[in-house]
């Protein structure tokens, strides 16, 4: 049972049940701030009915001419609401609001540790783009794969064509 | 960062000379960026672009004057170059001198009347200031030579914010005409392009309130050409502003055809329905729900169409809400049944999920307290559990097999499912009277009787030929076969044995079962929760040695919960016997959860909150780091550790927490006003509303100005020797930032608190205010501590006693407020510290304003007046020893009394930190520093050898008590905790060493140690002041 909306300034000082999970990063203020200036349509939250944040995604549009994309930033679900389809929901907003902005294809960045997030995204009809080589720095760095899912303005799906060799961090725009 | 020239126009001589300089400023080395700016100066010495970068190195080098001179002279010259002007506005803005940038822009759109970039700046420049009039200006004179949309649309948001900041009401209305006339000009003449202009348009309609055009605008193809998809959602509101009640009912339930989930649809409907019930008006059309009946059906309608597969929750909790709603002013339970059985359905469907407990929350209050402990049973046993339902792994042990034939006769009374196995059981036959109603398809449900049994099949047989079973109606979701009966034969298959958590669904099924019981539940006494917990413990054991305990690095599990429950009884038991076993158990408990759970939050939020239960804040702090706090959380979680660790006399780790908050304070409180201009670069209007109040709400946050003042006082007590930093002015209205949902709790409705937040809030503004006067009177005993002659002192010393009475009245108001004792909640802040100040026998209210007094008549002369408070001081001091002792003293549980007995010391110890700052404060007015270096041997008067002696009589007064407080300190008590029993119950492997009587011992030892550290520090600096 869900509220979607636009994520606001005041749920950062209760997304805490979702931020202190560790595979959530909380960022700087003027992260979020900078998201919700430039693509609020992009940064939505899913309320429970008694107002407690479930989730929220933060993306962005970027890119030029066929690699204009949108972009998911950060996709978290509370431990509480997870398997409720919420990450789908949440996915599916993104996905139609860069079907709007005529993107070719959505893209997202994945630890490769996590298994549970990559099934879902292939669930979802993304693939392993390419593999990003110590793109999380920490102890050890850790890979990640860029994966990708074609819009309907990529007739051709030239944009999920997989890359066949890994690039590293710098060579990714 | 500085911003890179983007184009030049010299071929890139000067941008490849200039680059170096970007360089070194970009990685923070500005000395070196500094040499390189004169290094190009040496060449091109009039060059603005160097000699703005040069400005820059030098703000950041510290060096403002010099900067400065560098700026002024550049401004005069008035540049108009875009590399330049860059330099100049970061500069002007880390200086905050932002109108100055406003300035620079001006000068440079009159060299440059028709420069597009130059005027955006300019715009951008009065957006950092605030300024709306000349921003309309700036936008309307880009518009008329550059005549873009977003220009237009900047015009017109600063006129709606020139609206928005009047408060003459005409002036308003006047300006808000405009800009929808504006808009309007530009609707006419299909100028309108994007999504935000036409949100920018509604909000100007929203603030003149004219609901209907809003409705049409949001109708007309424009809309539905802007923002696809969104009419009949974007409607809502504003048919429920109309009052079209109607309407909405036909729009909300159209939507929730296509989404059931939707919880913002049920709303507006659920809203619509009940003011059209309230109408009463007969109504033919059918389509529209005016009763409850038809709410109903619909919700009904709802699950019937559900595709097969996931079942959502959505209209399962729609119908508790309609329960509540219906509840308001009526008994629903003819139409759906009790509330407590729907509770009980929706938990019977949806336990396997981590939110059904959540979920249930808000519905569970609504149940009469009576009927909800009565029947608490009915939440844990539901599916088949109890509180004694063990985990176990593998699969289901079958004990007893048999096939029952089970004949009921006559009718009657509402048959109740459940009771068929339980009556069956004991009477093998059993007569059953009214209608069957067997929820679930034609497989026994789950529910029947599995406290004992599990049923693995069900079969309707032998039923009266003219009563065969037909599906009635539809109850709630799942099909229900009525059936009249007159002899039915059931035949069920039962196993016999206890009903095993098998696998985490089951442990989730279990966990929600417990959870939702002890919600409805009367609360257990001491020893029943003892018992609970450690029934709980156990089931937490079993499932570790059986492997059930699946959590990984990132993720943890079901079974945590058992030691989550578990730690919760403990503490209830703890509170109510004021002991602190129970709470040692349950810090034992909860740190092994965290050791095979590393990701638990849970667990660590309950380890914070209940090391400071102990008094402990450097055990607590150990979890506390691996919560990874930081940004916006050290604003809303504050409250949980930071603001803890003073009043267990940790002020050193005090001072660092307290300084990495109001430094993000302040770095947001710098980067706001950029975001403001982002938002216009990106046209989205509306978030710029909302980002100029987060700023506000920020910049007043009442938690930030509490550290900034407890910064101050607390650095006088352990910080390094410095001036006091006077914080910036109090904010008018504090706004309160805390997130008090954090920690989970699992007391009854009866005990959710819901003036809690007001109420604890209201208490620590108070606290702020009286800590606010404090400084402000120390600072301003520092300003009276100067050379100046006595008679310009005057001014000063009226503010010092005005400061003083106020700090006085307050006290006394606030003792007479806050008399009555918190009680201790696991999820809420624990009692504010205004309570055990205000309340302290300790005379903190005559020792504070006497000390300060002393100040503020030294430093006019007023001799006698200054005699007097210094006698007074140091009389009251001894007493204050003694009422402190008798405020500390051991009663009952030593363990168990540590925190309030440390927040007691270090009330005092505070209170030591301050009357020694103020007595250095004193020597330097009574014989300033400059006086002592000349050597000069003065005669001193009477009166001044009277001070001397006076002076030192209460230096000595005070480092009576600092030995005094030695003492305290060297007969602290220990954490007498028998931890070896506790770990003996917990049967653990040798691998794992619980941390816990470690970290209580040495968390004590190392406290201990700071404090007498700063004591001895106090004491060494009392001594160099004697005469």
């Amino acid at each position: 049972m869900t509220t979607i909306r636009p994520f606001t300034c005041e749920d950062m000082l209760k997304f805490n049940n979702v931020n202190l999970d560790p595979l959530t990063e909380t960022y700087g203020l003027s992260f979020y701030t900078q998201y919700l200036a430039h693509w609020p349509e992009y940064f939505q939250v899913v309320e429970s009915p008694s107002g407690e944040i479930m989730g929220y995604i933060m993306g962005k549009a970027e890119g030029h001419g066929e690699n204009w994309h949108g972009h998911v930033t950060a996709l978290t679900v509370g431990p509480e609401y997870r398997r409720l389809g919420l990450a789908a929901t949440l996915m599916n907003i993104l996905e139609d609001v860069s079907e709007k902005k005529k993107a070719y294809f959505v893209d997202l960045f994945v630890r490769v540790s996590n298994k549970v997030a990559i099934n879902m995204y292939k669930n979802l009809g993304y693939i392993v783009y390419r593999t990003v080589l110590e793109y999380y720095s920490g102890d050890p760095d850790e890979d990640a794969y860029d994966m990708r899912k074609a819009c309907s303005r990529d007739v051709n799906k030239k944009s999920v064509i997989p890359l066949t060799h890994p690039v590293r961090p710098e060579d990714v725009d | 960062m500085a911003v890179r020239p983007q184009h030049m126009h010299d071929g890139g001589i000067v941008e490849r000379r200039l680059r170096p300089i970007y360089d070194w400023l970009d990685i923070g080395n500005n000395k070196k960026a500094l040499q390189e700016a004169e290094k190009v100066l040496k060449k091109s010495p009039s060059l603005q672009a160097a000699r703005a970068l040069k400005a820059l190195a030098l703000f950041r080098l510290g060096k403002g004057l010099e900067a400065q001179v560098v700026l002024d002279a550049l401004a005069d010259e008035k540049p108009s170059d875009d590399t330049t002007l860059q330099a100049m506005t970061i500069s002007y803005r880390e200086s905050q001198q932002l109108h100055k940038v406003c300035m620079l822009y001006e000068n440079a759109v009159k060299s440059e009347p028709t420069n597009e970039e130059l005027h955006s700046h300019l715009f951008m420049s009065y957006v950092r200031v605030g300024d709306y009039r000349s921003q309309q200006r700036a936008a309307m004179a880009l518009y008329k030579f550059a005549p873009k949309n977003p220009y237009y649309f900047w015009a017109v948001m600063s006129i709606v914010l020139q609206a928005k900041t009047s408060e003459d009401n005409t002036k308003r209305g006047i300006l808000l005409a405009l800009a929808q006339r504006m808009v309007d000009n530009f609707i006419s003449e299909n100028k309108m392009e994007a999504e935000q202009e036409a949100r920018l348009y509604i909000m100007i309609l929203e603030l003149q309130e004219k609901w209907e055009d809003i409705l049409k605008f949001i109708e007309s193809p424009l809309y539905s050409q802007l923002v696809p998809g969104s009419t009949a959602q974007a409607s809502i509101p504003y048919l429920k502003k109309l009052g079209q009640w109607k309407r909405l009912n036909v729009v909300c339930k159209e939507l929730l055809w296509d989404n059931q989930d939707r919880w913002d649809y049920y709303v507006p409907y659920f809203d619509s329905v009940f003011y059209l019930m309230k109408e009463n008006e007969e109504d033919t059309d059918s389509s529209i729900d005016n009763t409850a009946e038809k709410c109903h059906e619909f919700i009904c309608q709802l699950v019937e169409s559900m595709s097969s597969g996931r079942t959502l929750r959505g209209p399962y909790l729609a119908r508790l809400e309609l329960w509540k709603r219906l509840a308001v002013d009526g008994d629903p339970t003819s139409l759906i049944g009790s509330g407590l059985a729907l509770c009980v359905q929706y938990l019977r469907v949806f336990a396997n999920k981590p939110c059904a407990v959540p979920d249930l929350r808000p519905y569970l209050g609504m149940i009469p307290q009576k009927e909800r402990e009565e029947n608490c049973r009915e939440f844990l046993t539901c599916l088949g559990f109890d509180e004694n339902s063990e985990p176990e792994s593998g699969s289901l042990i079958e004990t007893t097999f048999a096939q029952r034939v089970v004949t009921y006769t006559d009718l009657g009374k509402e048959y109740r499912t459940s009771t068929v196995a339980e009556s069956e059981s004991a009477q093998g036959r059993n007569s059953l009277s009214g209608k069957l109603l067997i929820l679930g398809k034609p497989r026994f449900p789950p529910d029947v009787g599995l406290d004992t049994c599990k049923v693995s099949s069900f079969t309707l047989g032998g039923v009266h030929p003219h009563c065969s079973p037909r599906v009635e109606k539809l109850e709630f979701g799942i099909r229900a076969y009525v059936i009249p009966i007159h002899n039915v034969v059931v035949t069920f298959n039962i196993i016999h044995g206890r009903k095993l958590c098998q696998s985490a669904d089951d442990i989730q099924r279990h966990i929600s079962c417990l959870a939702a019981w002890r919600l409805v539940a009367a609360p257990l006494s001491s020893t029943g929760a003892l018992e609970l917990a450690a029934t709980l413990r156990g089931h937490y054991m079993r499932c570790l040695q059986k492997g059930l305990v699946t959590s990984n690095i990132t993720e943890f599990c079901a079974a945590d919960h058992y030691g989550i429950l578990a730690a919760h009884h403990y503490f209830y038991a703890g509170v109510e016997q004021q002991s602190s076993a129970p709470i040692v158990e349950a810090l034992c408990l909860l740190e092994l959860v965290l050791h095979h759970s590393p990701a638990n939050f849970h667990a660590k939020l309950l380890l914070v909150k209940l090391y400071h239960l102990l008094g402990n804040a450097l055990a607590a702090d150990s979890i506390y780091q691996r919560l990874e706090v930081k940004h916006i959380q050290l604003v809303s979680l504050g409250w949980l550790h930071c603001a803890r660790l003073a009043p267990a006399c940790l002020a050193s780790r005090a001072l660092q927490l307290l300084a990495d908050t109001r430094a993000f304070l302040k770095h947001h409180g710098k980067d706001s006003v950029e975001h403001l201009t982002y938002a216009y670069k990106y046209g989205t209007f509306e978030k710029l509303v909302e980002l100029s109040a987060w700023a506000a709400r920020l910049e007043a946050c009442g938690w930030g100005a509490a550290a900034a003042r407890d910064q101050a006082l607390l650095a006088q007590l352990a910080g390094p020797p410095a001036l006091l930093h006077q914080p910036s002015r109090l904010p008018a209205l504090p706004t309160d930032n805390r997130d008090l949902n954090v920690i989970v709790n699992y007391e009854p409705p009866q005990f959710q608190d819901d003036n809690l937040k007001a109420r604890t809030f209201d208490q620590e503004v108070s606290y702020l205010r009286l800590k606010d006067a404090l400084v402000s009177a120390i600072a301003l005993c520092i300003e009276l501590a100067d050379s100046r002659p006595v008679e310009e002192k005057k001014g000063h010393y009226e503010q010092l006693n005005t400061c003083v009475e106020a700090f006085s009245g307050a006290m006394e108001k606030c003792r007479q407020l806050y008399a009555e004792k918190e009680r201790i909640s696991i999820s809420a802040p624990f009692p504010s510290r205004i309570i055990a100040f205000v309340n302290s026998p300790v005379p903190y209210r005559e020792l504070y304003a006497t000390i300060l007094r002393l100040v503020g008549e030294l430093a006019i002369s007023r001799t006698t007046a200054a005699h007097d408070a210094c006698e007074t001081v140091a009389r009251l001091l001894p007493k204050a020893q003694l009422q402190l002792q008798d405020e500390i003293a051991v009663k009952g549980d030593p363990v168990w009394r540590m925190r309030d007995r440390l927040e007691s010391l270090s009330n005092y110890l505070e209170f030591i930190g301050i009357i020694t700052f103020l007595l250095g404060v004193c020597n330097e007015l009574f014989s300033p520093a400059s006086a002592k270096k000349s050597k000069k041997k003065t005669n001193h008067s009477p009166d001044e050898i009277k001070t001397s002696e006076l002076l030192n009589k209460l230096n000595n007064s005070a480092q009576t008590s600092i030995a005094f407080l030695e003492n305290i300190l060297d007969e602290w008590p220990k954490y007498e905790v028998s931890i070896d029993e506790i770990l003996a119950k917990l049967s653990l492997d040798d691998k794992y060493q619980s941390p816990v009587e470690n970290k209580l011992k040495t968390g004590r030892d190392d406290m201990l140690n700071d404090v007498r550290n700063i004591l001895k520090r106090k004491s060494k600096y009392l001594k160099s002041l004697l005469q």
